[in-house]
């Protein structure tokens, strides 16, 4: 079948780019920038062809034993695919420009469509060793990525890199495990119950640390501020904020949907529940003390997946599909957040919200399109970000559990406060004179930032239209899901509870804010000084600056730890027991017998005849 | 192709290294290069011939040649998968080492005892590797021994021949021990031939004896520290012994005698998994710990073992597989990085990784197939290590091992933390604590780097290729046991 091939190329297609893009030298960068065109404009439509084929398999022989080259196309995957080629091709155009003047441009363009590759075999892979082929590949990638940023790099790469992949080998013992039950390692099987044993427990949860791992949740989430720092902003847009979630969360939605029966209020969605809430509120209270605007939102797109997990963990149809939904929608705002913060950086070289003021006039397109995606991320009506929230947030509520939905809520507050934070000094604010002289970025950088803008408010006011396209389909055939249709009848209704709760909490951060502004000498960049130096946030901040909570560090400090005591407890004993004490005991044998063949003739006579009488005499006993 | 010219080919492939090490000097006589030159090509020809033999095994035929001689002593060949893909794996890394030489070793003295050496102890693990009868592996056994004591101590310090003696010593007394191993089964079966003797039950104190010598020889916990030390051997040698033929011995012998042939005592396949997952995490740390480069990699190489030995244990065919594809792919990676840390310690005649740093900039080449080679030993997809030390954790699972397999992804989170300090450490950050001039070596180094690192990644993405053979592999050692893990309920 002719769908079926086409599976293989959409893996084999980016990394033929990929490959094309690397050999090309790089002094000769339009021919580079035209074959990136090229190939990003081939990935897109082949995304939106494969959206539209919806159903396609593939099976070649691969490694024998029962593991074969097994893809399976279908609506979720189908989705993620033409998501990411969207957003691979608004990333290309956004990078002729930006990152025109790196130096390492040409391995960044490889590593994007290796990226894309191996995102489509992820998600088409429909047996688990091909899946963490292609899974674990991303390691790679990720490290390069991050690795051509400034020159401090190299370590957030790695520890990105270490952080990961521990993720992803808890999920590999998950998978093995989860084989062990069932005997199969082709993917579509039974749904277990984590219930039913206390290892199917363990493989559920080492299978959802991979997944959330990768989305970058708490405790593992320590490295994308970092990388906000040191990795180009078009990784930090297109890989981080949006590659990894939308693969965590495709694969949380699998476990939760097709590998494990994840039922409503059981221990294991009260875990999932209880981490989503407090990954929300860690995240963002870290998010508003932030001084700079890519570490802002790094914070903030950790605080974005703890919603998600809210949504989906909740394990209700409508929590799921908020989840889902919150994710597209957040690789939208977010996405378009962090290409402004680009533009930003494109201009001035800076993101440091004391450096920046008064750009409004200056970059007014920047400006307002930031302005849209900030207010979608705080969850404002009527934009995309309010639909998903209310859904997560109706989720939570038809558990029961009142406690997560005010989680949900003060995270609304906190992101409130930042966004404002941020918009305002950048945009407002005092204007820096240096600053003086700065246009309007090129059009090639405003256009995705305006496309992901539009679609923001799109997927917001027409939310029917992403919804009944985009998220209900993947519940079919699956049931007690669509007897709950009409997800959206929660998700423009501004008047309800929920909603208009939502809506105080955000008013609360506005206040909240302009406490901090009027408090701190009107000056917006240190406007959250009053809630960083409130009494007990205070040592906790001090805490996490401090890095005390940062689980790298603290694992490296465990693993140098264990070094020593296994170098010096058992390595070097071991040793020691060769080098002096058999070699010692060597010597000194060899010394005695030294003594005793001292050359006299007659001393081995004696010896000679001395041996002979014991063996005639042993002999004549035994006998 | 006839059964007859596979008979040939079989022993032309142990007959070719051993006589092409004895005209070695010969061709010395007539110049330098000539020596170097037949070298290469003997080593070449060794693993193409060993090549030869896939399309014979690849189908799952096997022969076995025998020519008697008195008591039990026959001569004994099997071809079999398993014989022919460890033999490619050894020969081929082998042979690129050879061509490495060509420049390493050029302003060396004793050139001529070195490529003697070199391609006697080839020579002599295509025997080990052939053999099937056990007095025949011993003394194949044994001549490894003397060609690495030889090699070891290549340059002939003080303090070097004391660390090649040591190596010689453990390596003998566990091959002695393992010996009187092998008598206790000729007790049981009046046979040293292990083609007659497949299926049989060995008594727990014979499998004891055998392990001490397979430990020995593959560095394992307790008997693994001559390995590092080992590391004051050129580079070449160092990389000959980890990824080609030295440690190899070990696990191969293993696969050959305990999974292809007998059956032991049941509480071995317990025992045998903690102590190499032991051997395997006291090496990662100590690799840790460590701050010279060769030692770092020695003792990565004690640790991958422990997962080869882990493979074979689980006695189910994924764990087998896993374990036999990664003598392959374990031996281009490590290969690799010792060609690596050659080339760096050519050039800065520095060893320890904290006078080193930012040889990127001038070795870009070097670090990026360093880089490569070390992504595999770690096991990271898209190259080769990710397959065989993925399914090695599986067949771990698989046979309840939990405990174990997490145990062993864990040490992979610790090969990703020391190597990545030493590349970071020796090729990133600051080149300044380097005054010196330095460039990429020659060409012919410089290719077998590529040439290994490029494999490594080949090997991943056209894992169905050498997993044809493995399964072949596999299915034959698992056939008698089929019987046998039913009864275990795998």
């Amino acid at each position: 079948m002719a769908s079926s091939t086409t599976l293989l190329i959409s893996i084999l297609l980016p990394a033929v780019f990929a490959v094309i893009v690397f050999l090309i030298p790089s002094k000769l960068r339009a021919l580079r920038n035209a074959f990136s065109l090229i190939g990003a404009a081939i990935v897109l439509c082949l995304g939106f062809y494969l959206f539209g084929v919806k159903n396609a398999e593939l099976n070649i022989p691969w490694l024998g034993m029962d593991i074969n080259f097994d893809l399976r196309l279908y609506h979720l995957n189908s989705l993620i695919i033409m998501a990411v080629s969207v957003f691979l091709f608004l990333i290309t155009i956004y990078s002729f420009v930006k990152m025109k003047e790196h130096p390492r441009a040409r391995e960044y363009y490889t590593y994007l469509f290796l990226t894309v590759a191996f995102v489509n075999g992820a998600v088409l892979a429909n047996n688990f060793v091909l899946m963490v082929f292609f899974w674990e590949s991303l390691l790679v990638t990720l490290y390069g990525l991050i690795a051509i940023g400034n020159k401090e790099a190299y370590k957030t790469a790695l520890k990105s890199f270490i952080l990961v992949g521990f993720c992803d080998f808890c999920m590999i013992l998950g998978i093995g495990i989860l084989w062990y039950l069932t005997g199969s390692l082709n993917m579509p099987l039974a749904p277990l119950d984590p219930s039913s044993s206390g290892l199917a427990a363990v493989s559920c949860v080492l299978m959802l640390i991979g997944a959330l791992g990768k989305a970058g949740v708490m405790p593992f989430h320590t490295w994308i501020p970092d990388a906000s720092k040191d990795a180009p902003v078009t990784v930090m847009a297109f890989i981080i904020t949006v590659i990894d979630k939308m693969l965590g969360i495709y694969l949380f939605v699998r476990i939760s949907l097709d590998f494990f029966v994840i039922g409503m209020n059981s221990a294991l969605s009260m875990f999932l529940m209880i981490l989503g809430a407090l990954t929300i509120i860690f995240a963002l209270f870290m998010t508003f003390v932030q001084n700079n605007l890519k570490r802002m939102l790094a914070y903030q797109s950790i605080g974005e997946v703890g919603y998600m997990i809210l949504g989906i963990g909740s394990a209700t149809p409508v929590g799921i599909a908020g989840g889902i939904f919150y994710m597209l929608n957040q690789t939208l705002f977010k996405g378009g957040l962090f290409l402004s913060a680009g533009s930003i950086e494109h201009r001035t070289g800076t993101t440091d919200f004391d450096k920046l003021g008064g750009l409004r006039n200056k970059m007014p397109l920047t400006m307002i399109c930031f302005v849209i995606c900030a207010v979608a991320c705080c969850g404002l009506w009527p934009f995309n970000g309010f639909v998903s929230e209310e859904m997560v947030m109706h989720g939570a509520k038809e558990t029961g559990y009142i406690i997560f939905m005010i989680a949900a809520w003060i995270g609304t507050a906190l992101t409130a406060a930042s966004m404002l934070k941020a918009a305002h000094s950048i945009f407002w604010g005092k204007e820096n004179k240096e600053l003086s002289k700065i246009k309007e970025s090129e059009l090639l950088i405003t256009l995705p930032i305006i496309v992901l803008a539009l679609l923001c408010i799109v997927f917001g006011v027409h939310n029917y239209l992403p919804i009944v396209m985009f998220v209900e389909p993947i519940f079919y055939g699956y049931t007690g899901f669509l007897e709950h249709s009409g997800f959206t009848a929660h998700a423009l209704n501004f008047f309800n509870p929920v909603a208009i709760t939502s809506f105080v909490c955000i008013l609360l951060g506005v206040i909240v804010y302009l406490y901090g502004w009027s408090k701190n000498s009107k000056n917006a960049a240190s406007s959250s000084e009053s809630v960083r130096s409130f009494p007990v946030l205070k040592n906790i901040y001090n805490l996490a600056e401090a890095k005390i909570f940062d689980i790298y560090d603290q694992g490296l400090k465990f693993l140098k730890v264990l070094g020593y005591i296994l170098y010096y407890g058992v390595d070097r004993v071991i040793d020691f027991m060769y080098e002096k004490i058999i070699a010692g005991t060597v010597r000194v044998v060899g010394a005695i017998l030294r003594f005793a063949h001292n050359g006299y003739y007659a001393n081995y006579l004696a010896w000679c005849i001395g041996g002979l009488i014991i063996i005639v005499a042993v002999i004549s006993l035994l006998s | 192709m006839t059964k007859k010219m596979n008979e040939s080919f079989a022993s032309l492939v142990i007959l070719v290294p051993i006589i092409g090490a004895f005209t070695i000097p010969l061709f010395a006589k007539i110049s330098p290069r000539m020596r170097v030159l037949a070298a290469t090509i003997i080593a070449f020809s060794t693993s193409l011939l060993a090549m030869s033999l896939i399309p014979f095994v690849i189908g799952g035929n096997e022969f076995i040649l025998r020519k008697p001689l008195i008591l039990g002593f026959d001569f004994v060949l099997i071809v079999d998968a398993l014989s022919v893909f460890m033999s490619i794996a050894a020969s081929f890394i082998g042979a690129l080492i050879v061509l490495y030489s060509a420049g390493y070793i050029s302003h060396d003295e004793n050139q001529t005892e070195y490529y003697f050496m070199v391609l006697l102890f080839i020579g002599s693990m295509m025997g080990l590797v052939y053999s099937a009868n056990l007095i025949f592996m011993y003394i194949f056994w044994e001549i490894t021994a003397i060609c690495s004591w030889r090699l070891i101590g290549f340059y002939r310090l003080k303090e070097f021949v004391v660390k090649a003696n040591k190596a010689f010593l453990i390596t003998f007394l566990g091959a002695v021990v393992m010996l009187l191993g092998f008598i206790l089964i000729y007790n049981q079966t009046n046979s040293f031939d292990l083609t007659t003797m497949r299926g049989t039950m060995v008594p727990g104190m014979a499998v004891l004896l055998i392990l001490i010598g397979m430990f020995s020889k593959s560095a394992t916990l307790p008997l693994h520290t001559w390995l590092p030390d080992a590391g004051i051997a050129p580079s070449t040698v160092t990389s000959l012994l980890h990824a080609a033929v030295l440690v190899k011995i070990g696990v191969y012998a293993y696969a050959r005698i305990f999974c292809w042939t007998f059956q032991m005592p049941d509480t071995w396949y317990q025992v045998i998994p903690v102590i190499v997952i032991i051997s395997s995490l006291v090496a990662a740390g100590a690799a840790l710990v460590e701050n010279d480069l060769k030692r770092i990699l020695a003792y990565s190489t004690v640790s991958q073992i422990g997962y080869i030995f882990l493979g074979l244990s689980t006695m189910n065919p994924i764990g087998i597989a896993g374990a036999i594809l990664f003598l392959l792919m374990h031996g281009l990676a490590k290969g690799g990085l010792f060609l690596c840390a050659g080339i760096v310690e050519h050039n800065t005649h520095k060893r320890d990784i904290r006078e080193l740093g930012g040889l990127i900039k001038t070795m870009p080449i070097t670090a990026i197939c360093f880089l490569l080679c070390a992504l595999s030993v770690i096991g990271i997809p898209p190259f080769g290590g990710f397959f065989s030390k993925f399914m090695v954790i599986m067949g771990a699972v698989k046979a309840g091992q939990f405990w174990i397999a997490g145990l062993g992804l864990f040490i992979a989170v610790l090969t990703a933390v020391y190597l990545f300090r030493v590349f970071n450490m020796v090729f990133l950050g600051d080149y300044s604590k380097l005054d010196i001039d330095i460039k990429e070596k020659t060409k012919s180094m410089l290719f077998v780097v590529i040439v290994l690192a490029g494999c490594s990644l080949l090997a991943g993405i056209f894992v169905n290729y050498p997993m044809k053979l493995v399964n072949v592999a596999t299915s034959e050692i698992t056939r008698w046991l089929t019987p046998w893990l039913a009864a275990q309920h795998y």
